[in-house]
Parts: C-alpha cells; sequence; structure tokens
C-alpha cells in the first residue's frame, strides 16, 4: 500500500482539511473587525425589524386565509409530544405492573431504589 | 519515465490496482449509501430509560433509571446549556455519557431545556439561577433523600452551576463539575465582535422578536467556523460507505442543528452583564439583587476545559479555577474541541474515566 505522502485520495483529504483551516482562520481574522460587526448588525437590526413585521402581517393573512400559523403549529407540536410523552408513562407504568411493581399516582414509577453504599474501587480492591 | 519497479517517486505501482478497485467499490457504495441516507431517520438519540420529575415551561428535570446494583450516596444533577439539547450527553448506547454514568453506579439526574415560549421571552437571569436549579435541587433531594449534590455544568450550564453555587455557597452543592465553562467573555473574541456595543442594539433586537430565534443562535456559532460545514459534508460523501461514521455524523449533525432559541430578558442579561460588562469574570456580577462571587465557591471542583475549543477558548476559560475559593480543585486541559470533549469516541477514552476517578471519591 502507498504512504500517504504519495496517497492520492490521502492527499485529497489532507487538502480539503488545509482549505477548510486556511478559510476559517482567513474569515476569522475578518470578522474580528469592528467594520464587520458594524455590517453585520446594520443588517441584523434590519432584519429583526422587518421579521416582526412581517411576522405579524402573515398571522393576520393566515387568519383571513383560516389556516394555522406557525406558533399554532410549534403549540400543536408540543400537545404531541406532551401526549408522547403521557404515553410512554403509561407505557413504563404497564411495564412496572406486569413486572409486580406499584407505580404512584403522578405517574413517576417508583422502582425499588439500589442502596447508596456504592464505594469507590480503590476502597475495597475493587478493579476500575 | 517507467512503469518498471516497485516504486516510483514514493508511489507503490503495485498498489495501483487494488487501490483503484477499492475507489471503485467505494463509489458504488457511496451512491447506493447515498439513496439510503436520503430516504433513512437518523439513530435514535437520547433513549437511556428516564422519567420526568418535574416540568414547567423551558425547564425539565429528568430522573435517569439507575442500573447498578449499588450507587453512590450522592446523586448527580446535571446542568445542560441553554442553547443545546441534553441528548448530547446520552447519543446512542455505548457513546452515552448518561449511560457511563449509570454503569459506574451513580444516580444522575438532568435539568434539560426546551424551546421557550412566546409568552416565556420575559425570564430573566434570575429565574434561572434563583429558581429553575434551586427548584430542581430540592426535587433531586426529596427524590434521592440525599441532603448532597453533585453538580455538573455543560457550558453555560457550567456558569449558571458557578452563580447558583455562589449564591447558595451554603449548600447544598457537595461538588462542582465544569464542562469549557467561561468565565472571561472578553477572551471569546467573535462573540465579543459580534456583541460589540457600538453596534450591536440588543434592546431593539430582543423587543422586536421577543425570544432569539434559534437560526440566530446557530448562525452564530457557525460563523466561528464558516468553511467547517461545507468541508463536513465533503467528509460525509467521501465517508458514506462507511456506515459507522455515518452514524456518527448524523448524531452529531442533527444535535448541533437542533439549537435552542434563548429567552429575550435571559439574553438581554448575558448580552450586558456577561459579554459587555464582564460582570463575573470582574466579580461585579449580581443576580435578582444578589451579589455573585466564585470565590466564596468552597467545594471541591473539576473544570474540564478543550485543546481545540473554538467557542469557548482556553483563555475564556482558564480563570475558573484560579478565581474560585475551592481548596480542592482541579483543572484539566484535555485534547478535542468543545463539543468532542463531553461526547463521542475521544470523550469515552479521556474525559468520562477522568470523571469517573474524580468524582467517585467524592461521592461517598
Amino acid at each position: 500500500m502507498a504512504d500517504k505522502s504519495s496517497d492520492p485520495v490521502a492527499l485529497w483529504q489532507n487538502m480539503i482539511g488545509e482549505m477548510e483551516k486556511g478559510f476559517n482562520a482567513f474569515a476569522n481574522q475578518a470578522m474580528a473587525s469592528p467594520q464587520f460587526s458594524k455590517a453585520v448588525n446594520q443588517m441584523g437590526g434590519a432584519t429583526a425589524g422587518a421579521q416582526k413585521q412581517l411576522g405579524e402581517l402573515m398571522e393576520k393573512y393566515l387568519v383571513a386565509m383560516n389556516m394555522p400559523s406557525r406558533a399554532q403549529m410549534v403549540g400543536m407540536a408540543e400537545r404531541l409530544q406532551s401526549i408522547e410523552g403521557q404515553l410512554n408513562e403509561i407505557k413504563a407504568m404497564l411495564h412496572q405492573m406486569q413486572g409486580g411493581g406499584a407505580a404512584t399516582s403522578s405517574g413517576y414509577s417508583r422502582t425499588p431504589r439500589p442502596p447508596r453504599t456504592k464505594r469507590p474501587p480503590s476502597a475495597d480492591g475493587e478493579q476500575k | 519515465m517507467t512503469a518498471a519497479g516497485p516504486d516510483l517517486a514514493g508511489l507503490d505501482l503495485a498498489s495501483i490496482p487494488a487501490r483503484i478497485q477499492t475507489e471503485v467499490e467505494r463509489a458504488i457504495q457511496r451512491s447506493i449509501k447515498g439513496v439510503e441516507y436520503m430516504s433513512s431517520a437518523g439513530p435514535s438519540l437520547g433513549s437511556t430509560p428516564k422519567d420526568i420529575l418535574s416540568s414547567r415551561g423551558t425547564m425539565n428535570l429528568y430522573h435517569y433509571r439507575p442500573v447498578a446494583d449499588e450507587i453512590y450516596r450522592v446523586p448527580i444533577l446535571i446542568v445542560m446549556a441553554t442553547t443545546n439539547r441534553g441528548y448530547i450527553l446520552d447519543m446512542v448506547p455505548g457513546q452515552s455519557f448518561i449511560e457511563f454514568l449509570l454503569k459506574r453506579g451513580y444516580d444522575v439526574y438532568m435539568l434539560d431545556w426546551t424551546a421557550p415560549k412566546p409568552e416565556e421571552k420575559s425570564l430573566r437571569m434570575e429565574d434561572y439561577v434563583l429558581d429553575f436549579i434551586p427548584h430542581c435541587v430540592e426535587q433531586v433531594q426529596r427524590d434521592s433523600g440525599e441532603n448532597d449534590v453533585t453538580v455538573i455544568g455543560y457550558c453555560f450550564g457550567g456558569v449558571l452551576s458557578l452563580l447558583y453555587g455562589s449564591i447558595f455557597a451554603d449548600g447544598p452543592m457537595k461538588n462542582l463539575i465544569c464542562f469549557t465553562t467561561p468565565v472571561d467573555f472578553r477572551e471569546m473574541k467573535l462573540f465579543q465582535n459580534f456583541s460589540d456595543r457600538r453596534y450591536f442594539d440588543v434592546d431593539h433586537l430582543v423587543d422586536s422578536v421577543g425570544n432569539v430565534p434559534p437560526e440566530m443562535i446557530l448562525s452564530s456559532f457557525e460563523m466561528l467556523r464558516p468553511a467547517s460545514r461545507a468541508a463536513s459534508q465533503v467528509q460525509l460523501w467521501e465517508n458514506i460507505w462507511n456506515d459507522e461514521f455515518v452514524k456518527s455524523y448524523r448524531m452529531f449533525d442533527r444535535w448541533a442543528t437542533d439549537t435552542l432559541p434563548l429567552a429575550g430578558e435571559y439574553f438581554r442579561a448575558i448580552t450586558k452583564d456577561l459579554m459587555w460588562d464582564n460582570k463575573l469574570y470582574n466579580d461585579t456580577m449580581t443576580v435578582g439583587g444578589r451579589k455573585v462571587d466564585i470565590a466564596d465557591i468552597k467545594v471541591p471542583i473539576l473544570h474540564a476545559v478543550a485543546e481545540h475549543d473554538h467557542i469557548v477558548p482556553y483563555d475564556a476559560a482558564k480563570h475558573l479555577i484560579a478565581k474560585i475559593g475551592s481548596v480542592d480543585k482541579e483543572e484539566v486541559i484535555l485534547k478535542g474541541g468543545h463539543v468532542s470533549l463531553v461526547a463521542g469516541a475521544n470523550a469515552v477514552r479521556r474525559l468520562w474515566p477522568k470523571l469517573d476517578s474524580w468524582l467517585c471519591e467524592r461521592s461517598t
């Protein structure tokens, strides 16, 4: 097998790595300037204002079209997530009951906990 | 030029046919696996069995089910960074920090975050430090029946842990472990420049958008290494025949892009108090009118930092050990970056065993 210095694939990978490092270093240098900060923040400030106005406009438009807004979709996703969580809890409780254990009314399955008596391995000669 | 001879200018000519065959096979595999990649879901992450102990808006407290027959007396509460999801510490079996701790006999809880809702834009630093963390510590105490708690904070979770530990210096925190935790925010040079007070109008931003959108947080992280995303996609294509590489890529890529929004008022406080006035380093920080001085923290502390951390450079993190009041204190500098320090193959070999050997003796 050819060594790394003559392996075209290894050379290609090395070149990509070096290009990445070089570009990152160059960009970091450019981004450290006050001019960059000024330009980015001017643009960002304008975008934030426009984003707010556009968001409000879209919200009104979607209401008029009788369609759900992004906030409502996020709310629905969160409700689904919470239902999934509750299903998982029910599943855990069922497993618990099948195994003969009891589940608390809060749904948090209180399996018998192991004793809190563990000692560091070095203290009782156990290997790490 | 001759074609004869085993070695010409360092090139082993005899190996060329085999090499061509390998590359052709890989090219075929790339096409097949590329289609598979597009049509399949990534691995299931954060699947270590856990129960939710408490949930309030953006805050969730989990308890991971112990797997050892015997556990250490002192439970662990992990405080996750508010910008990212906690499953970075619970990727897949064999690459899960949580699983590692459970197998080593620790009782593990995690304070993890979900996206704050629009109505949570008014959450302030004091809500996190004086309410969420103390509430979770109390829940851990009640659930475990133990008064002492070890706190582990990752990145900004470490900053929140420091603020909490300083204000509640009389307990019940027994040990503190910080991963890549910044103290001197002047040294986060690019973030400093992005948030230059002459040009960055944080009030206008927060008043306009409420919660700071995750896209903005993600792009500010990605701007630190602007070429890395493109380069990692080239690497993915080259290695798409390698199932292990693809699995790892998908795990980390999904986590990195799964950034959380930040509550508006909380972001305003981070920008003004930490990025602009560097109050934690200057010992002028207050939270909800209560003075913060990390010299008040006296519990044993381990601070793990990464040699090549581009998000929290060593210069921003190095003052923690010098400033803290603890006698029993240790800083460990490990190879790796901001994420590979805590997750992935390097962490399995480096950080996790180090943490276990440090913590086990302080957990009884």
